[in-house]
């Protein structure tokens, strides 16, 4: 089979790669054997692939593969200490947590009322609140159920050390009233409180 | 297929070492230790693929910074899914279609302009009419310790379309057979084989004024002139 230059230069790569079937590729021989021009474009070819197969060629810059394994190692080893140092974070932040949880326990807990009889305050006074030492009760400074040596305290204190709201002047505090509309606290004993005071 | 001229033809400089021989085997055995859980094996299984990567990247992107941090991605990305690996490829190609799929997203983000149906445009129509018919020596590859020789051969590639260049780097420069370079690329056999004799007509053209033994004349490309225009 008698082939031209063009039939030639249409499969020189497939020679080159020898993706011909027997008989073509004979055929390509032939003609390379003869024609001055396709053995050079062939030898040409060849020599071009042999050259960029170099590996100085297209080479790795400088420090590649050191910025590459900086840049894998945090996803390979995991950030530093990773495992155990969630462990310990966790066993450190349940540790802080019952620290807390068991120094502020008296702030959660309900306070043991002093008297049995007693409601515990549903709400908290804003002000401080008169409290006598033997009673179990806590006033508005000026209430006629505040008897004997008394004193003011804040009402978180107050409840704290289990006093429990006056039925008469802390009534609207209570757990069950008839609402602040029935009564306004200490209003009735205003003249009383500046004559009597703290002691 | 084998290409019987092409073999023991890669030299390395003297200060290189060699990656040590890996069968596909072994390659197989490090694989599955890695998903095991032995993950500082990764650094030895990749070893060997950090250059083609790296060049596959720069063939698309043709920007070395931008080539090594899509080389980066590809390995990271690799060891993200090496455990949805199931050798239904070789695993060059499977890291060389990482890196192909990373650098034109990364070029795409980069030039939108000049992605889209254009750089599907090619000639593979018509074929390719060489134009040196020059007799070649072939060139020692002590050439290539020359600086201007290399650059040479750098630029001539640089100077092809991106859809030759990938496939020649793929397959000439990688040793990919064209099934490999095919599944790579997502692309069929047969426009491997059209685009590879295109690349390879074209290099030895742009060439062939320092091939045919002197490399002192200006080369054509660099004074802008493309032989296939």
């Amino acid at each position: 089979m008698d082939l031209s230059c063009e039939d030639v230069w249409r499969e020189i790569s497939n020679y080159i790669d020898n993706d011909l079937d027997p008989h073509q590729r004979a055929a390509l021989g032939a003609h390379l054997g003869q024609c001055r021009n396709c053995a050079a474009l062939l030898e040409g070819t060849r020599n071009v692939i042999r050259l960029y197969q170099d590996e100085r060629l297209l080479a790795l810059p400088a420090g590649f593969t050191k910025r590459l394994h900086r840049k894998l190692r945090a996803e390979i080893q995991g950030p530093p200490g990773s495992a155990f140092g969630w462990a310990v974070s966790l066993a450190a932040a349940c540790v802080l947590g019952a620290v807390f949880l068991f120094a502020n326990l008296h702030q959660f807990a309900q306070p043991e009322l002093k008297s049995a009889h007693s409601q515990p305050a549903a709400r908290w006074p804003a002000g401080p609140v008169a409290v006598s030492d033997d009673g179990k009760i806590f006033h508005v400074a000026n209430c006629p159920f505040l008897h004997g040596k008394w004193k003011l305290v804040a009402t978180r204190e107050a409840i704290q050390k289990g006093y429990s709201p006056c039925v008469r002047c802390m009534r609207e505090y209570l757990k069950v009233g008839r609402g602040p509309e029935a009564w306004e606290p200490g209003v009735e004993f205003a003249e009383e409180v500046e004559s009597d005071g703290a002691q | 297929m084998k290409r019987p001229m092409l073999v023991n033809v890669r030299r390395r400089s003297s200060d290189e070492t060699p990656p040590a021989i890996r069968t596909e085997q072994d390659e197989q055995a490090l694989v599955e230790r890695i998903q095991a859980g032995e993950k500082e094996l990764f650094y030895a299984l990749i070893q060997p693929h950090e250059r083609r990567v790296y060049v596959a990247a720069l063939a698309i992107l043709q920007n070395e910074a931008d080539a090594e941090e899509v080389a980066q991605d590809t390995f990271l990305k690799a060891l993200t899914h090496l455990g949805q690996f199931r050798w239904q490829a070789k695993f060059s190609t499977w890291l060389i279609q990482i890196a192909v799929n990373e650098a034109r997203m990364r070029k795409r983000k980069n030039h939108p302009e000049v992605m889209g149906p254009l750089e599907e445009h090619t000639e593979e129509e018509g074929y390719y009419t060489p134009r040196e018919f020059a007799d070649w020596r072939e060139i020692p590859s002590e050439a290539l310790e020359r600086k201007e020789i290399r650059n040479a051969l750098v630029q001539a590639l640089s100077s092809l379309a991106q859809v030759y260049r990938e496939v020649f780097v793929l397959r000439d420069v990688h040793e990919f057979s064209i099934a490999e370079t095919a599944a790579a690329l997502g692309i069929s056999v047969g426009a491997v084989k059209t685009r590879l004799l295109r690349a390879r007509l074209m290099l030895r053209d742009l060439l062939a004024p320092g091939l045919d033994g002197t490399w002192t004349s200006r080369l054509s490309f660099q004074k802008g002139n493309k032989p296939w225009t």
